[in-house]
């Protein structure tokens, strides 16, 4: 890491040579190896190195980025030129009040599995097989397709205040999808585990709740237009709140009113039993970190508390522009950190807390209503408008789960859902950057094809 | 870069492949973002390394360097080998890749200015005109986005049978973002225009009233109500009936997903699977599109792909692989996102053809449904064969006449019913915006389009 710290110091000097006063330089070296396995059937298997450099440099408030691949002196002094000229070719910016200082950076436990870095690619492929193998144990799966991939990386950050900061961080990941047949009608069930730990034994778990949900949908049903309770399931209400709540609380569209939140701070958006936190200090999460991609330490946050909207994310831009301190919300993207693009604000990992119910009480206080366990559809953020397919659904009938629901959908405004939680599961798992339980919605519309 | 190429391609045989491919790519490009009248950020990219894939007994070893020197390619090659045999003890299904003939050719993208020979601030000056555009139309306007992209990238695709491929791409893409507000509703509009080429098409019409189109949409959204749930006939607009062609089809006909056994299109060829007035088309080879390229990204020469003809399912589209495990011919859908991708089949210019009725009695002929128009996003899951996707306008039709305006409909349908539900196709046609789509975590430049469709029992989401 020596020597790698040693070029982004030199990076930040190059600029400060050429005339900008604020810069930042992120390093990055990562390597990643993944294994697929195609209708039961190992496929392919990949290693890929991705080393670079991204340099960001401000003259008067406007902001020039560039990058490379590699880490060729050469390469990174024409990066750094090319950068200032973007920054000088753009307009003045006086919203723009600096880049974060140095502070003290706490250590943050499992960003970094060694195990991992050690892994032949005979041990991802093992892995690899063994969830396959799990998926597709019954004889009403007819395909089943996997994937398992990890990284590693060793990221250096410096800028023009004098941060120099190094933080080294894993990744895992599983994911499969069992396809089942039966005559002429045809289901998926999928499932996927991401975290900063080797745990391959994850395996057991995952594939098994793509082979049930794959068996389960075979038997559909129709649903009439309506209103009705909604129980999501983790692996939904990750998908729709970590855009929902993440893309909601950025305070970039908040302070340019392009969030629904505009305007809602202090304000009850949600059900006393609806909180939700950021914390990128959350132990093996995909999305934790010590330092966030300006360098600022990372941090717990309250976003929702009992209902109330307490905050808004920022980074030293948005901060900057109301006076304040940024939250350390700055992101260089995914579990393993990118310096192909220049940072943005986003959450760490959103943690939605849990509650008291199990999923089968939740069930049983549901005698009329939907199970949605998959969508994959995006939230108007700018009218709290959502509407989508519900891709995989369940209908409950006097408290007890049934058919799939097929070719439904469902609708409802974001602030209404929050309002509407009901009920909250009391046990939660980590999917799409969002820890969560399941959560009852005591009302939405959903659109039927009778 | 042939050279290095053709080398790093005999050691990955000498080494124990017994087929090899590689793509080696330097790119350059722009990006920029101006937001509420002040550039957000600019962005000067610039790329290189090289993706070697190796083929032992069924199974693929893939490896990326960012460094194009001998050595580093050297290394490349064997690792991707050495992935392959890992792969291959333990793969069930064995296969061989089928030769085919090799082409050794130079592609060059249609381009009359190099973007990069466009000064930035040039590039910058027309992407705040756009901005300026949307702002000046209405104080309603309350923010505003406007946004550049180009790229050129050299690539240099090689195989073991012997192809060589020098590529010269360009395109250039200029996007816009209005926000408007009043009373406290909020609404955005959006405009796209883009194609292969240079920086010359930045300076057409289409590009300059990208900003007046945006805010325009936005202001009319503003007028609008949530759309009712629950079940329609639709009369599609082109951009709808592209995303229709592109979702609800165009990826079950993807020979992956025939072959994975996650499409319900699988066995199906010369069956009859939508109504006998439609004909599905993707064809990567129109000139000027954003889908547009001539030879793939495996060095096969991309041909128009004709899914569905008279209502009857005809074929998929194909990568090598695909091809050789099914016994047809390639046909050139392959391409990878970037060098550290490896090429997997996708669309590109996808659209139903057209039919024999006018627009206009489409929706006269309509006693009760809704107007679809412009297309926001959509997805599919072929194993599950539901599709969705969402638009940015919807109208309500009563007895031939438009009425109320909606927002925020999404639709949804089954993929084995949705073309057989039609009722009427339009004899006009239209290829709509650039766009991207996903797939397996790589992008890929994408047009759809058609007629305006008429459908049945299409099931509509909404709040209302």
């Amino acid at each position: 890491m020596g020597d790698l710290t040693e070029l982004a110091r030199k990076a930040v000097d190059i600029v400060l040579k050429l005339g900008p006063s604020d810069c930042d330089v992120i390093i990055s070296d990562s390597r990643f190896v993944s294994a697929e396995i195609e209708k039961g059937s190992m496929k392919q298997s990949s290693a890929i190195a991705d080393p670079g450099v991204g340099i960001r440099v401000f003259v008067k408030g406007c902001s020039g980025y560039s990058y490379c691949t590699g880490f060729d002196p050469a390469t990174v002094k024409e990066v750094a030129r090319a950068a200032v000229a973007q920054a000088r070719a753009g307009t003045e910016d006086p919203d723009f009040k600096g880049l974060p200082e140095r502070q003290k950076i706490g250590k943050v436990e499992g960003m970094y599995d060694p195990r991992i870095s050690k892994l032949r690619p005979d041990d991802i492929v093992e892995a690899a097989i063994q969830l396959a193998d799990t998926a597709g144990g019954d004889r009403r799966i007819t395909s089943v397709n996997a994937s398992v991939g990890v990284g590693t990386g060793q990221v250096v950050l410096a800028n023009s205040n004098g941060i120099v900061a190094t933080q080294k961080m894993t990744g895992f990941e599983l994911s499969a999808e069992a396809v089942s047949k039966s005559g002429n009608d045809m289901f998926s069930g999928v499932d996927g585990w991401w975290s900063r730990r080797f745990e391959p034994k994850m395996s057991d778990s995952i594939g098994k709740n793509a082979r049930e949900h794959a068996i389960m949908g075979l038997k559909s049903t129709k649903i009439e237009t309506g209103d009705y309770p909604v129980i999501l399931d983790p692996l939904a209400a990750g998908f729709v709140l970590g855009m929902a709540i993440g893309g909601g609380v950025n305070a970039e569209s908040v302070q340019r009113k392009r969030s629904y939140l505009t305007e809602k701070l202090g304000s009850t958006i949600g059900s006393d039993v609806f909180s939700v936190t950021d914390d990128p200090t959350l132990k093996w999460a995909s999305g934790s970190y010590s330092f966030d991609g300006e360098g600022v330490p990372g941090k717990r946050k309250k976003i929702v508390d009992k209902g109330v909207l307490r905050m808004f994310i920022h980074d030293s831009y948005t901060a900057g522009k109301e006076g304040r301190m940024s939250t350390g919300n700055s992101s260089r993207g995914g579990s393993v950190w990118s310096y192909r693009r220049p940072p943005s604000i986003s959450p760490s990992n959103l943690v939605i807390s849990s509650g008291d119910s199990s999923v089968d009480e939740m069930l049983a206080e549901t005698k009329n209503g939907v199970y949605l366990r998959l969508t994959y559809d995006y939230p108007n953020l700018v009218t709290g408008e959502f509407s989508g397919l519900m891709m995989e659904s369940y209908r409950i009938s006097k408290g007890e789960l049934g058919p799939s629901i097929r070719q439904a959908t469902i609708g409802t405004h974001l602030v209404a859902m929050y309002k509407n939680v009901d009920l909250v599961g009391k046990s939660s798992r980590f999917v799409f950057g969002v820890k969560t339980p399941a959560i009852r919605i005591s009302k939405a519309k959903v659109g039927g094809s009778t | 870069m042939e050279d290095l190429a053709e080398s790093a391609i005999a050691h990955a045989i000498k080494v124990g492949a017994e087929f090899a491919d590689l793509r080696m790519e330097s790119t350059i490009g722009t990006n920029i973002v101006v937001m509420d009248g002040r550039t957000k950020s600019l962005t000067a990219l610039r790329e290189s390394g090289c993706g070697v894939r190796a083929f032992i007994g069924g199974a693929w070893g893939f490896a990326v360097t960012n460094s194009l020197t001998r050595q580093a390619l050297k290394q490349a090659a064997t690792s991707a080998v050495g992935m392959a045999k890992v792969a291959q003890a333990k793969a069930k299904t064995k296969f061989q890749i089928r030769e085919i003939k090799a082409v050794r050719a130079t592609e060059r993208y249609p381009c009359k200015t190099r973007p990069s020979d466009v000064p930035m601030e040039d590039k910058v000056s027309f992407v705040m005109s756009l901005d300026k555009a949307m702002s000046r139309k209405d104080p309603r306007i309350t923010s505003t986005n406007a946004k550049y992209d180009d790229a050129e990238i050299e690539r240099v695709v090689a195989n073991s049978f012997g192809s060589l491929v020098l590529s010269k791409e360009v395109w250039a893409l200029g996007a816009c973002s209005a926000f408007a507000r009043t009373e406290g509703v909020m609404q955005r509009g959006h405009a796209a225009f883009g194609s292969v080429g240079g920086y010359e098409l930045m300076g057409t019409n289409q590009a300059a009233m990208l900003g007046d189109q945006a805010a325009a949409q936005a202001l009319r959204l503003l007028e609008s109500k949530p759309v009712p749930a629950g079940n329609f006939t639709v009369v599609l607009d082109s951009k709808m009936s592209g995303m229709l062609a592109h979702e609800a089809f165009g990826h079950a006909c993807e020979a992956d997903a025939i072959i994975s056994s996650s499409s319900v299109l699988d066995g199906r060829v010369g069956q009859k699977v939508a109504d006998k007035r439609i004909s599905l088309i993707d064809d990567p080879t129109i000139v000027n599109t954003f889908g547009y390229f001539s030879i793939d990204w495996e060095g096969v020469r991309a041909k128009k792909h004709v899914l569905i003809e008279n209502g009857v399912l005809k074929g998929y589209m194909h990568n090598i692989e695909t091809s050789s495990r099914m016994g047809v011919e390639p046909n050139g859908a392959a391409r990878a996102q970037a060098y550290s991708g490896t090429p997997i089949i996708r669309m590109s210019n996808t659209y139903i053809g057209k039919g024999d009725r006018k627009k206009d009695e489409l929706i006269s002929d309509l006693r009760e449904g809704l107007l679809i128009q412009g297309a926001q996003y959509g997805y599919v899951e072929p194993a599950k064969g539901q599709f969705m996707f969402k638009c940015d306008e919807a109208h309500h039709i009563r007895k031939g006449e438009i009425g109320q305006r909606y927002r925020d409909a999404s639709i949804s349908g089954l993929i084995l019913e949705v073309l057989n539900n039609v009722e009427a196709v339009g004899n006009d046609f239209m290829l709509g915006d650039p766009g991207y789509c996903g797939k397996g975590g790589q992008s890929a430049r994408t047009t759809d389009g058609g007629p305006h469709l008429c459908i049945a029992n299409m099931v509509v989401g909404g709040l209302a």
